[in-house]
C-alpha cells in the first residue's frame, strides 16, 4: 500500500466510526442539555449495552443487528426506571451532586457487570462481515453498515426533536423549564422519556460498537471521556455537531494509530484528551457555542 | 443524642487523645522489633511468601501484615488531607489528583535505576531512596503547575472532568511509553522489605501533614484560599491574585502526593501502569473526604480512617460486592450526608464547604437551594 | 454641562476615573451604550436610574469583572480595560454589591483582614501572622460600623444589613482612593446611615477619597452628591447637582413614565 492509499484508508476508517461517535454522543449531551446532568456513567450504558448484545448473540443466537430491536426497548424501560427512581433526584441540583452521584452509579453498574460475566473480554459476531474491496482500499462491512444504523438513528432524532409534539417539548424545556411548565408541559414526564430515550439511543450505540472490538466491563470510562471531549467541539445537543465532531475524532484516532507506531490501544483516550483540552484552552465555551459557562473568569 | 456527640467530639477533638493515639502508634512496631524477621536472610527474602515465615505470624502480636495495613491507611489520610487542600479549602473538587501520585511513582522509580530504557542516563539512576522520593514530589508539582495553569481556568464540573480526563489520558500516555513506564511489564524497584520503616515514615509524613494543613488553615493564605473558595469573583476583586493562589495550593498538594507516590512505590516494589494511576485512588480521595467533612482538617483524617475499616473489616468479607457497595455508597453520602460527619457534629460552625461550592456555581441560587446554614 | 463639572476642569485636575464608550452587550441585551463620563478626585458622585439601567453592570465593567466590548476605561491615568481585576484593586479602586457578598465560611474578622491593600505582597509574606496595624485598623472598622461585637462570628451568620455593613467595612479597609457602593444604604437602620454618611463625607475631606453611589434613596444621594449622574438604558440620561437631575424632564419620564 503506498501512502496515499493508507492516508486514504485511514480517513475512510475515521469517517466510518465517527457515526458511531456522533450516536454515542447523543446520549450523553441531549441529557446533559436537557435536564443539565453529566452523566459521568455514560460509557457504562454503553457497555451494559454492549452486553446485553452479547449476551442475545452468544446465549441465544441472535445476529447482534437483530438484537438492537431488543436492547433499544429494554434500555429504553432501564433508563426509564432509573431516571424515576434516582436522576430525578439530581436533576435541578448542582453539577457536583450529578458528577458525584453518576460517577458512583457506573462503578456499580460496572462492578454488577463483572460479578455477572467476568472481566474477561468478549465480543459479538455479526454476519455482516467482510469486505468491499477496490484496489488496495478496503471498506469494511460492518463499518459501514454500523455508519448507516447511526445515520438512521441521527435522522430519527432529529425529525422527533423538531416535528413531534413531543419533541417539542423536550426542546421547550431545554430552554426554559419555568416557562414549559406554565404552557402546561409536565416537565418530569419530558425528563423521564428524555432520559430513557437518551439511554435506549446509548444503549444501541453499545450494540453497535460490540462487533467492532472487545468489550469489558471496565471499558466505560474511556468512553464517557470521548463523549465529553466530542460534545465539546459540537454542543449539547447538537446533532450536525455531534456527526462533525464524531468524525474529527474519529479521524485522530485513526491517524495517529496507523502513523504513530507503538501508540497502541489507548489511543483512543489520548486522542479525546488532547483534543478536550484543545477545545478547552482555546474556546472554552467549546465550538459551536457548545459548553455553558466554562468560562474563565476575567 | 446531643449529649453523646458532644462527649464524642470531646473525646475525638481533645489533645490528650491525639497524643495518646500518637503513643500508641508510633511504639506498635515494636512489638515487631527485637526478633528475627525474614528480612535478616536477605535479597531472598522478597521471595519467600509470607506463609513461609509463618514463625513470624505465629510468634509475633504485630505481624508485616499489620505494619502495611495501617501504612496503607496512613498513606490513605494523607492522600485524602492532601487531596482537601485543593479540593475542600479552594473548592476546586480535582477527579484527577491520583494522577500525581502515579507521576512521583514513576519518577521515584525510575530514578531509583528502575527504568527499563537501555539509554537512560546514569546521572539518574542509582538514586537513593530520600532524593529520589523529593524528587518525584517535584516532577509532580511541576506537572501541577503546567496542567493546572490550563485546568484551573475553568469552573466547577469542567474542572473536575477536565483532571479526570487528564488522569485517565497520563495513564494511558505513560503506558504508551515503554522507555518510562516498562509498558505492560511495569518497573521493579531495588527490593527493600521493611515494613517497619514504611510504617514510621507514613506515619511522620501523617502527622507533619495534618499539622501543616491546620497551620496553613491558620495563615492568611489558607484564609484565602477559603475566600476563593466562597466567592472567588469577589476575591479577585479585592485584591487577591486568585491565580497565583490555586496554584500554589494545587502545586503543594501535587508535590506531597507525588512523594507520597515515590514513597509507595518502593515500598510496593513493583509499579505499572495501571495501579500507579488507579482511578479509583481519587474517587476514594474525594469520598473519604466528604464523609469526613469537605474542607476541614479534621474531615479527611475521619473520613479516611472510617472508610478504611469499613473496607477491611467489614466489606473484605463480601470481597466480590465491595466496588458495588462502594459505588452505592458513594450515591448514598452525596444524596444524604453532603455535610460529612464533621458537618453532623457542628452544623453550623462545621466550616464544611460542599454546600458552599456548590452555591458558588450558581451565584444567583435557585430557588430550591434554600438556605441550610 | 453644569457647575460641578466644570469644577474639576476648572482646577485642571485629571479625572480619577474616566469611562470613554463603554460599551457592553449580553447576547442581544445591550447594557452599557458607549458611555462616556469622567469622575474626579475628592469628588462624591451618586448613580441614579430604573432598574436595569445598567448600574450595576457599569460597576462590573469598572471592577474587570466584566469585560468591555468596546470603550476604555482611564483609572489614575492608567487604560484599565484589559487589566485583571486585582490588579484594578492595588491600585486603589474598592467596591460592595448590590447583592452581598462576604465569605461566609470565613469569620468577621478574617473577612476584614483577606480585603486589606495586597498591593506588593508576597506569597510568602501571607504565611506569617498578620500585620498589627492591619488588625488595628480592622477592629477600628468593625467597630464604627458597629459590628465589633461579632468579630468572631461566622459571616454567613449575620443578618442581612450586617452583612451590607461588613461589606462596606471590607471595601474601606485597603484605604482605596475610589469607593464604588452599590446601594450601601438599603436595609440599613436610619441611624447608622447617619453615620456611614458622616464617614463618607470625612473621608472625602480629610483624605480625598473619591466615591461613586448607585443608590435609590434620594435622601442619601441629596445629603452627599456634589453630583449625579442618571442613567438609561446604559446611556446617560442627565449629569447635574441633584436638584437639577430630579426636576429634569426626562429623568422623571425615564422613572416614572409619561
Amino acid at each position: 500500500m503506498d501512502f496515499s492509499e493508507l492516508l486514504i484508508q485511514t480517513l475512510i476508517n475515521g469517517i466510518l466510526i465517527g457515526g458511531l461517535y456522533a450516536v454515542m454522543v447523543l446520549g450523553f449531551s441531549v441529557i446533559w442539555g436537557v435536564m443539565g446532568v453529566i452523566n459521568l456513567s455514560h460509557g457504562d450504558f454503553l457497555m451494559v449495552g454492549a452486553y446485553l448484545t452479547w449476551v442475545l448473540n452468544k446465549q441465544y443466537g441472535f445476529e447482534p443487528f437483530v438484537a438492537l430491536f431488543l436492547v433499544m426497548p429494554a434500555m429504553f424501560l432501564f433508563g426509564y426506571l432509573l431516571q424515576r427512581l434516582l436522576i430525578n433526584r439530581i436533576i435541578e441540583r448542582p453539577p457536583l451532586i450529578a458528577l458525584l452521584v453518576t460517577y458512583g452509579l457506573g462503578i456499580s453498574m460496572a462492578s454488577t457487570v463483572k460479578l455477572m460475566y467476568t472481566a474477561n473480554p468478549r465480543i459479538t459476531t455479526t454476519q455482516f462481515s467482510g469486505y468491499l474491496e477496490f484496489g488496495n482500499v478496503v471498506l469494511p462491512v460492518t463499518k459501514s453498515l454500523v455508519l448507516v444504523a447511526a445515520l438512521v438513528m441521527m435522522v430519527g432524532l432529529f425529525v422527533f426533536l423538531k416535528y413531534t409534539r413531543f419533541g417539542k417539548s423536550i426542546r421547550a424545556a431545554a430552554q426554559n423549564k419555568e416557562a414549559a411548565r406554565m404552557v402546561g408541559i409536565e416537565i418530569d414526564r419530558v425528563y423521564a422519556i428524555t432520559f430513557a430515550i437518551c439511554i435506549a439511543l446509548t444503549g444501541a450505540a453499545g450494540m453497535l460498537l460490540s462487533p467492532l472490538g472487545s468489550i469489558s466491563p471496565f471499558m466505560g470510562g474511556a468512553w464517557t471521556l470521548k463523549a465529553f471531549a466530542i460534545t465539546a467541539m459540537s454542543g449539547l445537543g447538537n446533532i450536525p455537531g455531534a456527526l462533525f465532531g464524531g468524525m474529527v475524532l474519529g479521524l485522530v484516532e485513526n491517524l495517529l494509530a496507523t502513523f504513530v507506531p507503538g501508540v497502541g490501544a489507548g489511543v483512543g483516550i489520548i486522542s479525546s484528551f488532547v483534543l478536550l483540552v484543545l477545545v478547552l484552552v482555546t474556546r472554552p465555551q467549546g465550538l459551536f457555542g457548545g459548553l455553558r459557562a466554562a468560562q474563565e473568569i476575567r | 443524642m446531643d449529649r453523646i456527640i458532644a462527649i464524642i467530639q470531646g473525646i475525638v477533638f481533645s489533645r490528650r487523645t491525639h497524643i495518646i493515639l500518637l503513643v500508641i502508634l508510633v511504639l506498635m512496631p515494636l512489638l515487631h522489633f527485637g526478633r528475627e524477621s525474614c528480612k535478616d536472610e536477605g535479597q531472598l527474602a522478597a521471595m519467600i511468601p509470607e506463609a513461609s515465615c509463618s514463625y513470624l505470624i505465629d510468634e509475633k502480636p504485630v505481624t508485616n501484615a499489620t505494619l502495611l495495613t495501617f501504612t496503607q491507611m496512613f498513606i490513605l489520610i494523607i492522600l485524602a488531607s492532601n487531596w482537601n487542600l485543593t479540593g475542600g479549602f479552594t473548592g476546586y473538587i480535582d477527579f484527577g489528583h491520583a494522577v500525581f501520585f502515579g507521576i512521583g511513582a514513576f519518577a521515584t522509580a525510575n530514578l531509583m535505576g528502575a527504568s527499563r530504557w537501555e539509554e537512560w542516563p546514569a546521572l539518574l539512576s542509582d538514586w537513593s531512596f530520600w532524593p529520589a522520593m523529593a524528587a518525584g514530589g517535584l516532577v509532580a508539582a511541576l506537572f501541577a503547575l503546567m496542567i493546572g495553569s490550563a485546568t484551573l481556568r475553568l469552573k466547577g464540573p469542567y474542572f473536575s472532568i477536565a483532571m479526570l480526563g487528564t488522569l485517565v489520558a497520563v495513564r494511558e500516555i505513560v503506558r504508551v511509553s515503554k522507555n518510562f513506564s516498562g509498558g505492560g511489564l511495569g518497573l521493579n524497584l531495588p527490593i527493600y522489605l521493611n515494613r517497619p520503616m514504611f510504617y514510621y515514615l507514613s506515619l511522620t509524613i501523617m502527622v507533619l501533614i495534618i499539622g501543616f494543613i491546620s497551620w496553613l488553615r491558620k495563615t492568611e493564605f489558607g484564609a484565602s484560599l477559603v475566600a476563593i473558595r466562597e466567592d472567588e469573583v469577589g476575591a479577585e476583586m479585592r485584591g487577591i491574585n486568585t491565580t497565583l493562589h490555586k496554584i500554589a495550593a494545587f502545586g503543594t498538594a501535587a508535590f506531597i502526593t507525588g512523594s507520597v507516590g515515590g514513597m509507595w512505590a518502593y515500598q510496593n516494589t513493583f509499579i505499572d501502569a495501571d495501579i500507579a494511576f488507579q482511578q479509583t485512588r481519587t474517587i476514594d480521595m474525594v469520598m473519604m473526604s466528604m464523609l469526613g467533612g469537605l474542607g476541614t482538617v479534621a474531615g479527611p483524617v475521619l473520613g479516611s480512617t472510617v472508610m478504611f475499616w469499613l473496607r477491611d473489616v467489614v466489606w473484605s468479607n463480601f470481597l466480590l460486592y465491595h466496588q458495588i457497595f462502594e459505588g452505592i455508597l458513594l450515591i448514598i453520602i452525596v444524596l444524604f450526608v453532603p455535610e460529612g460527619i464533621m458537618g453532623m457534629f457542628d452544623r453550623e460552625n462545621s466550616g464544611t464547604s460542599l454546600n458552599q461550592i456548590i452555591k458558588g456555581w450558581f451565584p444567583k441560587s435557585s430557588p430550591d437551594e434554600e438556605d441550610s446554614q | 454641562m453644569t457647575a460641578p463639572l466644570e469644577k474639576g476642569k476648572e482646577n485642571n485636575m485629571e479625572p480619577l476615573l474616566a469611562g470613554i464608550g463603554v460599551t457592553k452587550n449580553f447576547g442581544g441585551l445591550t447594557a452599557l451604550n458607549k458611555l462616556d463620563f469622567a469622575i474626579y478626585p475628592g469628588e462624591i458622585v451618586g448613580l441614579i436610574g430604573p432598574n436595569g439601567s445598567g448600574k450595576t453592570t457599569l460597576f462590573d465593567c469598572l471592577t474587570r469583572v466584566q469585560g468591555l466590548d468596546s470603550g476604555r476605561v482611564i483609572f489614575k491615568g492608567v487604560d484599565v480595560t484589559k487589566k485583571k481585576p486585582y490588579q484594578v484593586a492595588h491600585m486603589g479602586l474598592a467596591r460592595t454589591f448590590q447583592v452581598f457578598r462576604v465569605y461566609r465560611k470565613l469569620s468577621v474578622f478574617e473577612n476584614m483582614l483577606l480585603s486589606r491593600q495586597w498591593r506588593g505582597e508576597t506569597l510568602l509574606r501571607q504565611l506569617k501572622p498578620s500585620h498589627p496595624d492591619t488588625e488595628e485598623r480592622a477592629n477600628e472598622l468593625l467597630e464604627f460600623l458597629t459590628l465589633d461585637h461579632l468579630t468572631h462570628e461566622l459571616a454567613g451568620n449575620l443578618s442581612g444589613g450586617q452583612q451590607r455593613l461588613l461589606e462596606i467595612g471590607m471595601a474601606l479597609m485597603p484605604e482605596p482612593d475610589l469607593v464604588l457602593l452599590d446601594e450601601a444604604a438599603s436595609g440599613v437602620n436610619p441611624v447608622l446611615i447617619e453615620t456611614i454618611t458622616d464617614r463618607i463625607r470625612q473621608l472625602s475631606e480629610k483624605e480625598g477619597t473619591t466615591f461613586l453611589l448607585i443608590e435609590h434613596n434620594m435622601g442619601f444621594i441629596g445629603d452627599l452628591c456634589s453630583r449625579v449622574f442618571v442613567l438609561n438604558f446604559g446611556q446617560k440620561l442627565a449629569e447635574g447637582t441633584s436638584e437639577e437631575v430630579m426636576q429634569n424632564e426626562d429623568v422623571i419620564e425615564a422613572y416614572f413614565g409619561s
